[in-house]
């Protein structure tokens, strides 16, 4: 892969220098990070409209919050403190297991239970970030909350590619199912609805798609990029078909402005935080647009 | 088209230190309408969820079914969040394609939705979103998608719950019709006059079976009286 993208990013840099491309696209690293936006626009623009619909904004918070702790702790066991992959993923995709096993098996309210492992994930991964950052790099901490596009190679766009790939296998085939059990658990029993288990894939698809979204987006604004883009297409769509495809555009549109627009007027702003104030520039416009045009006000027809 | 019957044998439902049904043995006839009656916490919903397999029991449930092996499922009243922009459409093709709903409707499963909103007198309504249906329409909605694909079991869970007097009557012709093409229908109904009316056989329930067979001889005026005793003590 490491070719294909060497080759995409010549094909930028030499537009860039003939002047077809703007200044901006001479740096390898903003070819990565737009390569990126591309990528993990889509991605979680789809798999928001479901997080929406299962009302499972602040699991992927909790999530994001252990991908802290997963740091930390490949930073302890040895890993690249840039890319600790093998222990984000496991430790993350454990605690995502945990998290619903628990909310399964408690009569706790889903939103108390969510609660309490996203403040215990953020105070384990903070107090542990903490105390490794002083060994290896002091930035450690702001660039896995907040996202990091210079730091973004290969390595970070394979492992999104693949978790891609993993999203669109499963996601694709069981959309709809997954979506009939989110409205109605014993409907979706009887129609022979797995419901447990694509519960349980749709947390592990989220988990992973988290981690694989830390150093762009930061582990803490992972989740509000999942929510910001479908709250922001819900204003003004009125099937399901438009809610999906409007909120993949705005995500997609969210995420290259957010890379682009701090670069262009050199404004010093991490990744994720413009990523995540252009979608909500989204949301407001959507919201007023819902106040002003009366075919999105949601009448009864 | 022919309804199966179940045989439910010594049926009993424990969860943790808590009896929620004493063993209770009861046969539900294929083609018949059967209504479970009983009042509220005394077991109905938690009885269909027995037979529906959604909860682990004691004892033995037997479908002996036919040729179609299809059950359909009208749960109680469903709370969604109305904002979700989901219309009736959306909702059908959710349960009746493998095809993500936002990639579109096939031909196939317009004309399925298309058939199935004529019969539950729905069409007007394909465009709603589902938050803005009133209970009885999302009724009537859940109704509509239990009759694909075309059962031969319906299992109603109170649906006549927020029902306007049309749409009760056009649930009460859809399930007469269903009747007279054979299925069988198991109904979970708190209208006493309904139940004298429409259904062939009864079973009372009330942590455990309280009566059992043909609803002439199950409801009479000393029945109605004390389920009502019952269910207004509560």
């Amino acid at each position: 892969m490491s070719a294909f993208y060497e080759g995409l990013r010549n094909l930028f840099i030499g537009l860039a220098e003939a002047g077809t491309l703007p200044e901006a696209f001479q740096y390898a690293f903003v070819i990565n990070s737009l390569l990126c936006a591309l990528v993990i626009g889509p991605l979680l623009g789809c798999v928001g409209t479901m997080v929406v619909a299962k009302r499972m904004a602040f699991f992927s918070q909790a999530v994001g919050n252990a991908a802290l702790t997963g740091v930390a702790i490949g930073v302890l066991i040895g890993e690249s403190y840039t890319s600790p992959y093998i222990s984000m993923f496991s430790f993350c995709i454990a605690f995502g297991i945990l998290l619903n096993y628990t909310k399964g098996r408690t009569k706790m309210s889903s939103d108390t239970l969510i609660g309490v492992f996203l403040s215990i994930s953020l105070a384990l991964g903070a107090s542990l970030i903490l105390f490794v950052s002083a060994r290896v790099n002091t930035h450690i901490l702001e660039s896995v909350l907040f996202g990091s596009i210079l730091t973004v190679n290969d390595l970070d766009m394979n492992i999104l590619l693949v978790v891609t790939v993993i999203t669109l296998a499963l996601g694709i085939p069981l959309y709809n199912r997954m979506m009939v059990s989110s409205l109605n658990q014993s409907l979706a029993h009887v129609r022979g609805i797995k419901v447990d288990a694509l519960e349980y894939i749709f947390v592990i698809l989220l988990t992973i798609i988290t981690v694989a979204c830390v150093k762009i987006i930061g582990a803490i604004l992972v989740e509000a990029l999942l929510l910001i883009p479908a709250a922001a297409a819900r204003n003004i769509s009125r099937n399901l078909k438009s809610f999906v495809w409007m909120t993949v555009l705005i995500s997609t549109l969210s995420c290259i402005g957010g890379i682009l627009i701090p670069m262009q007027w050199d404004l010093p702003l991490p990744s994720g935080g413009a990523i995540v104030l252009v979608a909500a520039i989204f949301f407001i416009l959507t919201t007023s647009l819902k106040g002003i045009l009366p075919v999105f006000r949601e009448a009864r027809m | 088209m022919q309804g199966p019957a179940i045989h439910v044998e010594q049926l009993s439902l424990t969860l943790g230190a808590v009896a929620i049904l004493a063993p209770m043995s009861f046969t539900i006839e294929s083609g018949n309408i059967h209504c479970l009656i009983g009042p509220n916490g005394g077991g109905k919903t938690s009885t269909l969820r027995c037979l529906l397999g959604q909860m682990p029991h004691q004892g033995r449930i037997r479908i002996d079914w036919y040729e179609n092996r299809h059950c359909g499922y009208v749960p109680q009243l469903i709370e969604i969040e109305k904002t979700l922009p989901l219309t009736v459409r959306d909702f059908l093709t959710l349960l009746m394609q493998q095809k993500p709903a936002f990639l579109g409707t096939s031909n196939d499963t317009q004309q399925h939705i298309d058939v199935i909103l004529e019969k539950t007198r729905f069409t007007d309504k394909q465009n709603l979103m589902l938050g803005s249906l009133s209970g009885g329409e999302r009724q009537r909605l859940l109704f509509a998608q239990a009759l694909y694909p075309d059962p031969a079991l319906l299992i109603l869970d109170e649906p006549m719950t927020s029902l306007d007097e049309a749409g009760m009557h056009n649930f009460e012709e859809l399930i007469l019709d269903f009747k007279a093409a054979g299925g069988t229908i198991i109904w979970v109904n708190h209208d006493l006059e309904q139940v004298s009316r429409l259904a062939d056989q009864v079973t009372v329930i009330d942590r455990g079976l309280l009566a059992h067979g043909p609803t002439s001889s199950v409801i009479d005026e000393k029945m109605r009286q004390g389920i009502y005793r019952q269910a207004g003590a509560e």
